[in-house]
Protein backbone atom coordinates (compact mmCIF):
# COMPACT_ATOMS: atom_id res chain seq x y z
CA UNK A 1 0.00 0.00 0.00
CA UNK A 2 1.31 3.46 -0.98
CA UNK A 3 2.37 6.23 1.93
CA UNK A 4 -0.72 7.99 0.18
CA UNK A 5 -3.34 5.06 0.08
CA UNK A 6 -2.21 4.42 4.06
CA UNK A 7 -2.78 8.20 5.21
CA UNK A 8 -6.37 8.42 3.30
CA UNK A 9 -7.32 5.04 5.05
CA UNK A 10 -5.92 6.33 8.75
CA UNK A 11 -7.78 9.33 7.87
CA UNK A 12 -11.14 7.03 7.23
CA UNK A 13 -10.17 5.89 9.96
CA UNK A 14 -9.88 8.93 12.49
CA UNK A 15 -14.03 10.07 10.67
CA UNK A 16 -15.32 6.58 11.91
CA UNK A 17 -14.01 6.43 15.30
CA UNK A 18 -15.84 10.47 15.37
CA UNK A 19 -18.82 9.24 14.00
CA UNK A 20 -18.90 6.44 17.53
CA UNK A 21 -17.44 3.20 15.41
CA UNK A 22 -15.55 1.38 17.99
CA UNK A 23 -14.15 -0.94 15.80
CA UNK A 24 -12.50 1.58 13.64
CA UNK A 25 -10.39 2.14 16.90
CA UNK A 26 -9.33 -0.87 17.23
CA UNK A 27 -8.16 -1.51 13.50
CA UNK A 28 -6.10 1.68 14.35
CA UNK A 29 -4.30 -0.01 16.82
CA UNK A 30 -4.33 -2.93 15.23
CA UNK A 31 -2.53 -1.12 12.21
CA UNK A 32 0.07 0.90 14.19
CA UNK A 33 0.51 -0.60 17.80
CA UNK A 34 3.78 -2.57 16.45
CA UNK A 35 5.43 0.37 15.52
CA UNK A 36 4.42 2.40 18.85
CA UNK A 37 5.69 -0.44 20.92
CA UNK A 38 9.02 -1.35 18.70
CA UNK A 39 9.38 2.69 19.61
CA UNK A 40 8.76 2.88 22.76
CA UNK A 41 11.13 -0.22 23.30
CA UNK A 42 14.02 2.00 21.96
CA UNK A 43 13.49 4.66 24.12
CA UNK A 44 12.73 3.11 26.91
CA UNK A 45 16.48 0.80 26.69
CA UNK A 46 15.04 -2.32 25.20
CA UNK A 47 13.41 -2.85 28.04
CA UNK A 48 11.10 -5.86 26.11
CA UNK A 49 8.04 -6.01 27.98
CA UNK A 50 5.97 -1.95 26.72
CA UNK A 51 2.84 -3.52 27.31
CA UNK A 52 1.68 -0.35 29.58
CA UNK A 53 3.21 2.56 27.39
CA UNK A 54 1.55 1.34 24.47
CA UNK A 55 -1.48 0.90 26.38
CA UNK A 56 -1.19 4.54 27.91
CA UNK A 57 -0.22 5.74 24.13
CA UNK A 58 -3.57 4.54 22.86
CA UNK A 59 -5.30 5.65 26.30
CA UNK A 60 -3.75 8.88 25.09
CA UNK A 61 -5.07 8.77 21.11
CA UNK A 62 -7.90 7.56 22.50
CA UNK A 63 -8.72 11.01 24.50
CA UNK A 64 -7.76 12.79 22.05
CA UNK A 65 -8.53 11.39 18.95
CA UNK A 66 -11.41 13.51 18.06
CA UNK A 67 -9.20 16.56 18.30
CA UNK A 68 -6.94 15.32 15.67
CA UNK A 69 -6.85 17.80 12.96
CA UNK A 70 -4.97 15.94 10.65
CA UNK A 71 -1.98 18.19 9.97
CA UNK A 72 0.59 15.42 10.17
CA UNK A 73 0.26 11.71 9.67
CA UNK A 74 -1.75 9.74 12.30
CA UNK A 75 1.70 7.50 12.60
CA UNK A 76 3.78 10.86 13.07
CA UNK A 77 0.76 11.83 16.11
CA UNK A 78 0.76 8.69 17.61
CA UNK A 79 4.71 8.79 17.63
CA UNK A 80 4.07 11.86 19.10
CA UNK A 81 2.32 10.62 22.00
CA UNK A 82 4.96 7.60 22.14
CA UNK A 83 7.91 9.74 23.30
CA UNK A 84 6.07 12.05 25.21
CA UNK A 85 4.80 9.07 27.38
CA UNK A 86 8.43 7.98 27.17
CA UNK A 87 9.85 10.92 28.64
CA UNK A 88 7.05 10.97 31.40
CA UNK A 89 7.91 7.14 32.29
CA UNK A 90 11.83 7.51 32.29
CA UNK A 91 11.23 11.06 34.44
CA UNK A 92 8.98 9.06 36.84
CA UNK A 93 12.04 6.34 36.98
CA UNK A 94 14.80 8.42 37.36
CA UNK A 95 12.66 9.74 40.35
CA UNK A 96 11.89 6.68 41.77
CA UNK A 97 15.44 5.02 41.17
CA UNK A 98 18.75 7.33 39.72
CA UNK A 99 20.64 5.35 37.29
CA UNK A 100 24.45 5.70 37.04
CA UNK A 101 24.41 6.38 32.92
CA UNK A 102 27.92 7.17 32.88
CA UNK A 103 28.67 3.13 33.34
CA UNK A 104 27.64 2.49 29.75
CA UNK A 105 30.91 3.84 29.32
CA UNK A 106 32.98 1.61 30.91
CA UNK A 107 32.25 -1.44 30.19
CA UNK A 108 34.88 -3.96 29.80
CA UNK A 109 35.52 -5.42 25.66
CA UNK A 110 34.18 -9.06 26.14
CA UNK A 111 36.73 -11.58 26.45
CA UNK A 112 38.10 -12.43 22.54
CA UNK A 113 38.48 -16.02 22.98
CA UNK A 114 34.99 -16.40 24.21
CA UNK A 115 31.95 -18.09 22.40
CA UNK A 116 31.08 -15.73 19.05
CA UNK A 117 27.32 -15.39 19.54
CA UNK A 118 27.84 -14.72 23.24
CA UNK A 119 30.80 -11.92 21.79
CA UNK A 120 27.92 -10.18 19.54
CA UNK A 121 25.41 -10.21 22.67
CA UNK A 122 27.40 -8.85 24.73
CA UNK A 123 28.81 -6.19 22.04
CA UNK A 124 25.00 -5.22 21.00
CA UNK A 125 23.93 -4.99 24.85
CA UNK A 126 27.00 -2.51 25.01
CA UNK A 127 25.96 -0.51 21.73
CA UNK A 128 22.46 -0.30 23.60
CA UNK A 129 24.12 0.75 26.80
CA UNK A 130 25.59 3.43 25.18
CA UNK A 131 22.37 5.04 23.44
CA UNK A 132 20.75 4.58 26.66
CA UNK A 133 23.82 6.61 28.11
CA UNK A 134 22.69 9.48 25.53
CA UNK A 135 21.16 12.99 27.00
CA UNK A 136 16.96 12.37 26.35
CA UNK A 137 17.12 14.58 23.10
CA UNK A 138 20.63 12.79 21.39
CA UNK A 139 18.61 9.44 21.89
CA UNK A 140 15.37 10.25 20.73
CA UNK A 141 16.90 11.52 17.54
CA UNK A 142 18.93 8.69 17.37
CA UNK A 143 15.76 6.34 17.93
CA UNK A 144 14.01 8.09 15.43
CA UNK A 145 15.94 8.47 13.05
CA UNK A 146 18.48 5.88 12.82
CA UNK A 147 16.27 3.13 14.47
CA UNK A 148 12.89 3.93 13.61
CA UNK A 149 13.77 5.11 10.02
CA UNK A 150 12.29 8.42 10.17
CA UNK A 151 12.66 10.94 7.50
CA UNK A 152 14.47 13.93 8.81
CA UNK A 153 11.38 16.01 7.91
CA UNK A 154 8.74 13.85 10.24
CA UNK A 155 11.40 13.72 12.97
CA UNK A 156 11.67 17.51 12.84
CA UNK A 157 7.64 17.72 13.01
CA UNK A 158 7.54 15.48 15.77
CA UNK A 159 10.25 17.39 17.75
CA UNK A 160 8.87 20.27 16.93
CA UNK A 161 12.62 21.09 15.86
CA UNK A 162 14.27 22.51 12.73
CA UNK A 163 16.35 20.47 10.25
CA UNK A 164 19.38 22.43 11.09
CA UNK A 165 18.66 21.40 15.09
CA UNK A 166 18.35 17.91 14.34
CA UNK A 167 21.26 17.47 11.91
CA UNK A 168 23.08 19.29 14.73
CA UNK A 169 22.35 16.52 17.84
CA UNK A 170 23.14 13.96 15.20
CA UNK A 171 26.54 15.04 15.05
CA UNK A 172 26.47 15.26 18.95
CA UNK A 173 24.91 12.31 19.06
CA UNK A 174 27.43 10.30 17.06
CA UNK A 175 30.15 11.83 18.10
CA UNK A 176 29.21 10.86 21.86
CA UNK A 177 28.78 7.49 20.24
CA UNK A 178 32.29 7.19 18.82
CA UNK A 179 33.78 8.29 21.58
CA UNK A 180 32.23 5.24 23.89
CA UNK A 181 32.01 2.84 21.12
CA UNK A 182 35.24 3.67 19.36
CA UNK A 183 36.70 0.49 19.32
CA UNK A 184 33.67 -0.82 18.02
CA UNK A 185 33.93 1.18 15.23
CA UNK A 186 37.43 0.21 14.37
CA UNK A 187 37.18 -3.33 14.87
CA UNK A 188 34.38 -3.30 12.37
CA UNK A 189 36.44 -1.39 10.14
CA UNK B 1 31.74 6.67 6.38
CA UNK B 2 31.89 6.92 10.16
CA UNK B 3 28.27 7.57 10.33
CA UNK B 4 27.03 4.40 8.06
CA UNK B 5 28.91 2.38 10.32
CA UNK B 6 27.56 3.50 13.65
CA UNK B 7 24.06 3.32 11.61
CA UNK B 8 24.79 -0.24 10.84
CA UNK B 9 25.83 -0.98 14.24
CA UNK B 10 22.85 0.45 16.08
CA UNK B 11 21.02 -1.16 14.09
CA UNK B 12 22.40 -4.96 14.63
CA UNK B 13 22.01 -3.59 18.39
CA UNK B 14 18.38 -3.06 17.84
CA UNK B 15 17.55 -6.58 15.83
CA UNK B 16 19.54 -8.32 17.99
CA UNK B 17 17.15 -6.65 21.29
CA UNK B 18 14.18 -8.72 19.59
CA UNK B 19 10.76 -7.65 19.24
CA UNK B 20 8.75 -6.14 22.15
CA UNK B 21 6.39 -7.79 23.91
CA UNK B 22 2.70 -6.18 24.35
CA UNK B 23 -0.94 -7.14 24.36
CA UNK B 24 -3.20 -5.03 21.73
CA UNK B 25 -5.55 -2.52 23.10
CA UNK B 26 -9.22 -2.64 22.69
CA UNK B 27 -11.62 0.34 22.48
CA UNK B 28 -13.77 -1.34 24.81
CA UNK B 29 -11.26 -1.83 27.15
CA UNK B 30 -9.61 1.77 27.01
CA UNK B 31 -13.48 2.76 27.41
CA UNK B 32 -13.50 1.05 30.56
CA UNK B 33 -9.96 1.93 31.80
CA UNK B 34 -10.50 5.51 31.34
CA UNK B 35 -13.93 5.41 33.40
CA UNK B 36 -11.59 3.39 36.21
CA UNK B 37 -9.34 6.50 36.28
CA UNK B 38 -12.22 8.64 36.13
CA UNK B 39 -13.99 7.07 39.47
CA UNK B 40 -10.83 7.15 41.11
CA UNK B 41 -10.20 11.02 40.60
CA UNK B 42 -13.42 11.29 42.11
CA UNK B 43 -13.82 9.19 44.73
CA UNK B 44 -10.37 10.28 46.40
CA UNK B 45 -11.31 13.67 46.77
CA UNK B 46 -14.70 13.42 48.01
CA UNK B 47 -13.34 10.88 50.50
CA UNK B 48 -10.44 13.02 51.23
CA UNK B 49 -12.94 16.19 51.77
CA UNK B 50 -15.14 14.08 53.67
CA UNK B 51 -12.36 13.59 56.27
CA UNK B 52 -11.46 17.25 56.48
CA UNK B 53 -14.87 17.79 57.12
CA UNK B 54 -15.01 15.05 59.97
CA UNK B 55 -11.83 16.03 61.43
CA UNK B 56 -12.63 19.57 61.40
CA UNK B 57 -15.83 19.12 63.20
CA UNK B 58 -14.06 16.84 65.87
CA UNK B 59 -11.47 19.33 66.29
CA UNK B 60 -13.90 22.38 66.56
CA UNK B 61 -16.49 19.48 69.16
CA UNK B 62 -13.18 19.13 71.15
CA UNK B 63 -11.79 22.30 71.23
CA UNK B 64 -11.71 24.15 75.17
CA UNK B 65 -13.73 27.49 74.66
CA UNK B 66 -12.69 29.94 77.47
CA UNK B 67 -16.03 30.34 78.88
CA UNK B 68 -18.40 27.28 80.08
CA UNK B 69 -21.09 26.40 77.73
CA UNK B 70 -24.68 25.65 78.93
CA UNK B 71 -24.82 21.82 78.74
CA UNK B 72 -28.04 21.56 76.97
CA UNK B 73 -26.93 23.87 74.38
CA UNK B 74 -24.27 22.31 73.88
CA UNK B 75 -25.61 18.88 73.53
CA UNK B 76 -28.06 20.41 70.82
CA UNK B 77 -25.01 21.78 69.11
CA UNK B 78 -23.51 18.42 68.65
CA UNK B 79 -26.33 17.01 68.07
CA UNK B 80 -27.06 19.06 64.75
CA UNK B 81 -23.72 19.05 63.79
CA UNK B 82 -23.67 14.67 63.68
CA UNK B 83 -26.47 15.37 62.00
CA UNK B 84 -24.58 17.40 59.13
CA UNK B 85 -22.00 14.88 59.45
CA UNK B 86 -24.37 11.89 58.62
CA UNK B 87 -26.22 14.03 56.05
CA UNK B 88 -22.13 14.85 54.41
CA UNK B 89 -21.44 10.54 54.20
CA UNK B 90 -24.66 9.92 53.14
CA UNK B 91 -24.78 12.25 50.26
CA UNK B 92 -20.56 11.19 49.59
CA UNK B 93 -22.11 7.21 49.45
CA UNK B 94 -24.64 8.10 47.27
CA UNK B 95 -22.17 9.11 44.67
CA UNK B 96 -20.16 6.85 44.78
CA UNK B 97 -22.94 4.00 44.76
CA UNK B 98 -24.20 6.46 41.51
CA UNK B 99 -20.98 6.61 39.88
CA UNK B 100 -20.21 2.33 40.33
CA UNK B 101 -23.74 1.54 39.30
CA UNK B 102 -23.08 4.14 36.60
CA UNK B 103 -20.06 1.75 35.42
CA UNK B 104 -21.43 -1.34 36.18
CA UNK B 105 -24.06 -0.25 33.38
CA UNK B 106 -21.51 0.69 31.22
CA UNK B 107 -19.42 -2.38 31.44
CA UNK B 108 -22.65 -4.32 30.53
CA UNK B 109 -23.45 -2.19 27.70
CA UNK B 110 -19.78 -2.46 26.28
CA UNK B 111 -19.90 -6.64 26.82
CA UNK B 112 -23.50 -6.44 25.30
CA UNK B 113 -22.38 -4.30 22.45
CA UNK B 114 -19.40 -6.83 21.86
CA UNK B 115 -22.00 -9.60 21.68
CA UNK B 116 -24.12 -7.98 19.66
CA UNK B 117 -21.41 -7.36 17.13
CA UNK B 118 -20.11 -10.58 17.39
CA UNK B 119 -23.55 -11.67 15.84
CA UNK B 120 -23.62 -12.01 12.20
CA UNK B 121 -26.88 -9.55 10.84
CA UNK B 122 -29.85 -11.71 10.44
CA UNK B 123 -30.96 -10.41 7.47
CA UNK B 124 -28.40 -11.03 5.70
CA UNK B 125 -27.92 -14.62 7.00
CA UNK B 126 -31.47 -15.30 5.68
CA UNK B 127 -30.85 -13.62 2.25
CA UNK B 128 -27.36 -16.57 2.48
CA UNK B 129 -29.80 -19.57 3.38
CA UNK B 130 -32.37 -18.12 1.16
CA UNK B 131 -29.87 -17.90 -1.97
CA UNK B 132 -28.39 -21.52 -0.93
CA UNK B 133 -31.89 -23.23 -0.85
CA UNK B 134 -32.09 -22.15 -4.76
CA UNK B 135 -29.06 -22.84 -5.66
CA UNK B 136 -29.12 -26.33 -4.68
CA UNK B 137 -32.72 -26.16 -6.72
CA UNK B 138 -31.49 -25.15 -9.58
CA UNK B 139 -27.85 -27.60 -9.79
CA UNK B 140 -30.09 -30.96 -8.70
CA UNK B 141 -32.48 -29.81 -11.95
CA UNK B 142 -29.34 -29.34 -13.52
CA UNK B 143 -28.64 -32.66 -12.69
CA UNK B 144 -31.36 -34.30 -13.50
CA UNK B 145 -31.54 -32.41 -16.86
CA UNK B 146 -28.23 -33.61 -18.03
CA UNK B 147 -27.51 -36.93 -16.47
CA UNK B 148 -30.85 -38.48 -16.97
CA UNK B 149 -32.62 -36.57 -19.34
CA UNK B 150 -35.71 -35.97 -17.23
CA UNK B 151 -36.77 -32.63 -18.74
CA UNK B 152 -40.06 -32.84 -16.98
CA UNK B 153 -39.20 -33.05 -13.68
CA UNK B 154 -35.81 -30.23 -14.34
CA UNK B 155 -39.20 -27.71 -15.81
CA UNK B 156 -40.92 -28.76 -12.60
CA UNK B 157 -37.74 -27.73 -10.57
CA UNK B 158 -36.66 -24.87 -12.84
CA UNK B 159 -40.67 -23.75 -12.26
CA UNK B 160 -40.74 -23.74 -8.46
CA UNK B 161 -37.25 -21.82 -7.74
CA UNK B 162 -38.98 -19.21 -10.20
CA UNK B 163 -41.73 -19.38 -8.00
CA UNK B 164 -40.57 -19.36 -4.24
CA UNK B 165 -37.53 -17.53 -5.00
CA UNK B 166 -38.21 -14.53 -7.67
CA UNK B 167 -35.63 -12.07 -6.53
CA UNK B 168 -32.60 -14.52 -5.98
CA UNK B 169 -30.25 -14.56 -8.91
CA UNK B 170 -30.97 -18.05 -9.18
CA UNK B 171 -34.31 -17.26 -10.38
CA UNK B 172 -33.21 -15.62 -13.64
CA UNK B 173 -30.78 -18.53 -14.34
CA UNK B 174 -34.06 -21.22 -13.53
CA UNK B 175 -35.66 -18.68 -16.47
CA UNK B 176 -32.80 -19.21 -19.14
CA UNK B 177 -32.45 -23.03 -18.10
CA UNK B 178 -36.31 -23.25 -18.97
CA UNK B 179 -36.30 -21.01 -22.42
CA UNK B 180 -33.27 -23.64 -23.43
CA UNK B 181 -35.54 -26.85 -22.59
CA UNK B 182 -38.42 -24.97 -24.53
CA UNK B 183 -36.24 -24.49 -27.90
CA UNK B 184 -34.89 -27.37 -27.26
CA UNK B 185 -38.31 -29.13 -27.08
CA UNK B 186 -39.43 -26.94 -30.18
CA UNK B 187 -36.04 -28.24 -32.64
CA UNK B 188 -37.15 -31.64 -31.21
CA UNK B 189 -40.71 -31.45 -32.16
CA UNK B 190 -39.54 -30.12 -35.46
CA UNK B 191 -37.14 -33.03 -36.36
CA UNK B 192 -39.79 -35.34 -35.25
CA UNK B 193 -42.32 -33.77 -37.56
CA UNK B 194 -39.56 -33.75 -40.31
CA UNK B 195 -38.44 -37.44 -40.02
CA UNK B 196 -42.10 -38.59 -39.92
CA UNK B 197 -42.71 -36.92 -43.16
CA UNK B 198 -39.86 -38.06 -44.52
CA UNK B 199 -40.97 -41.92 -43.52
CA UNK B 200 -44.45 -41.72 -44.99
CA UNK B 201 -43.17 -40.21 -48.61
CA UNK B 202 -40.80 -43.52 -48.74
CA UNK B 203 -43.61 -45.25 -47.64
Amino acid sequence: MSAMAKVCEDLALVERFRRGEDSAFDRIVEQHAAEVAALANRLLGWPGDVDDIVQDVFVAAFVGLKKFRGESSLRTWLFTITVNQCRRCRFRRRRLRPVALEEAGTVESPDRGGDKAAMDQETFARVRRAVQALPQKYREVVALTYLQGLEAGEVCRLLGITTNVLQVRLTRARKRLRDRLGDLLEEKS
Amino acid sequence: MNQEKIERLLARADEAAGEPAFALATAAGIRRRIHRKRLVTMAVPTTVAAGIVLGATLWVVCLPTGRPQPQPQRIASLEEQVRQLQAQTEATLKLLQEVLETDRRERRLASLEAEFASIPDPIREIERQVDKAAFILVYQADKVYQELNESESAVRAYREVIQFFPTSPWAQVARERLARIEQQRIHDTKRQEGANLWDARNT
